[in-house]
């Protein structure tokens, strides 16, 4: 993949082809999400400082690779790691930090926001956080309880990603169902389903 | 560590300092949660039974073995909910119910909080988002420390009833601990 652009759309592009995406924690994981239909790797645990020949294997493939800014060893999320991690050309980068998703989008990555799903009193200040964010792309945890609560979340308007304890077709169904635009699931068996 | 003198209801009712909950039932739990030292001492000074604290949302209030001290040997709250293990296990060393929260967003992070959790006697578990449960397999769900309190976004007394299936208590919204209550004396 030589370009990160044209970054949000053609992410949503590849998640519409292909709602679930592959979650990674471990370097095993990724020999199977590589020959999976996934279209796009999420990589949750990795050393955030060595990550380009990764990036490089993934884009092989021919598809997209979204970091977790958080929970990668060696970085801090903050303003220079989002540049780091552009010059590793990541295609898009997930954080609890909303303050740092216009940075990514400064850096032409695409920005997904984490909405942690904790329990109503903080859904109003979590959702205002994501709305002042500016991202481009949600992503809400615990994905699988999304048909329980989303219609105790406001419109958004943004796309849904929804990720954590979704590892069944029927769990993977519902969460689509519900309204989010794509899963994350480090889930093999779903890599390769047909959702639809 | 002996086992806790407090009795653990199977409702729980969240309540803040400024927003005071009356319970007409005497099973019902109250949950003190986002609120301050003040408010969380008049609160435990009113005398009702079956009070719970959410150690981490009281402003004012150290994260440390002196906090819980307060917490359960002055204001005899018998209930310590608190996001680090080693301070519900301090709770449950004093008599009290300690109740270590874990927030399972996804398996790999239940896994890690699962293995840091003491466990042992009068230590139990409170899991966050509540209506998670049903998604956490049945292996993982045997590892939870007992008891177990459901907590967050349980959104009808219906949910909270399914929910009772898996867990020994569940808070939920004021509103619906009547209904629950009455589900729950109907079996």
């Amino acid at each position: 993949m030589a370009s990160r652009e044209p970054a949000a759309r053609e992410f949503m592009a590849r998640l519409a082809a292909s709602p679930c995406c592959a979650a990674i924690t471990s370097g095993q994981a990724i020999d199977a999400a590589l020959a999976s239909r996934v279209a796009i790797v999420f990589i949750l645990r990795a050393d955030g400082l060595s990550l380009g020949p990764l990036v490089e294997r993934i884009h092989r493939a021919e598809k997209l690779v979204a970091v977790h800014l958080d929970l990668v060893d060696g970085l801090r999320a903050d303003r220079a790691a989002v540049r780091w991690l552009a010059r590793a050309r990541v295609d898009a980068v997930i954080s609890s930090h909303g303050q740092l998703m216009r940075a990514v989008q400064r850096e032409g990555m695409v920005a997904i926001h984490r909405l942690l799903l904790v329990r109503h009193s903080l859904l109003e200040s979590g959702c205002a956080a994501v709305s002042r964010s500016g991202a481009d792309i949600v992503e809400v945890l615990p994905g699988a309880i999304l048909p329980d609560v989303h219609s105790l979340l406001p419109h958004l308007n943004v796309p849904l990603l929804a990720g954590g304890f979704i590892r069944t077709k029927d769990e993977a169904r519902a969460v689509l169902a519900a309204g989010a635009a794509g899963v994350t699931t480090s889930s093999r068996d779903l890599w390769n389903m047909d959702l639809d | 560590m002996t086992e806790p003198a407090a009795v653990l209801p199977a409702i729980f009712v969240p309540s803040g300092g400024r927003d005071p909950v009356r319970l007409s039932d005497p099973s019902v739990g109250l949950l003190l949660r986002d609120l301050d030292l003040f408010a969380l001492q008049t609160a435990a000074e009113s005398g009702r039974p079956l009070l719970a604290v959410d150690l981490d949302s009281v402003e004012g209030l150290g994260a440390d073995a002196a906090a819980v001290s307060f917490v359960v040997e002055r204001l005899g709250i018998g209930i310590v909910m608190t996001r680090r293990p080693a301070l519900a296990k301090r709770a449950a060393d004093l008599g009290a119910f300690g109740l270590a929260h874990v927030f399972a967003f996804d398996s790999t992070g239940l896994g890690r909080s699962l293995d840091a959790h003491p466990g042992g006697p009068g230590v139990g578990t409170v899991i966050s988002p509540g209506p998670v449960l049903t998604h956490i397999s049945p292996q993982d769900r045997a590892r939870i420390p007992r008891p177990l309190v459901a907590y967050g976004l349980i959104g009808t007394p219906e949910r909270a009833v399914a929910l009772l299936r898996l867990a020994d208590a569940v808070v939920v919204r004021a509103e619906h601990a009547a209904s629950v209550a009455a589900m729950l004396r109907r079996g």
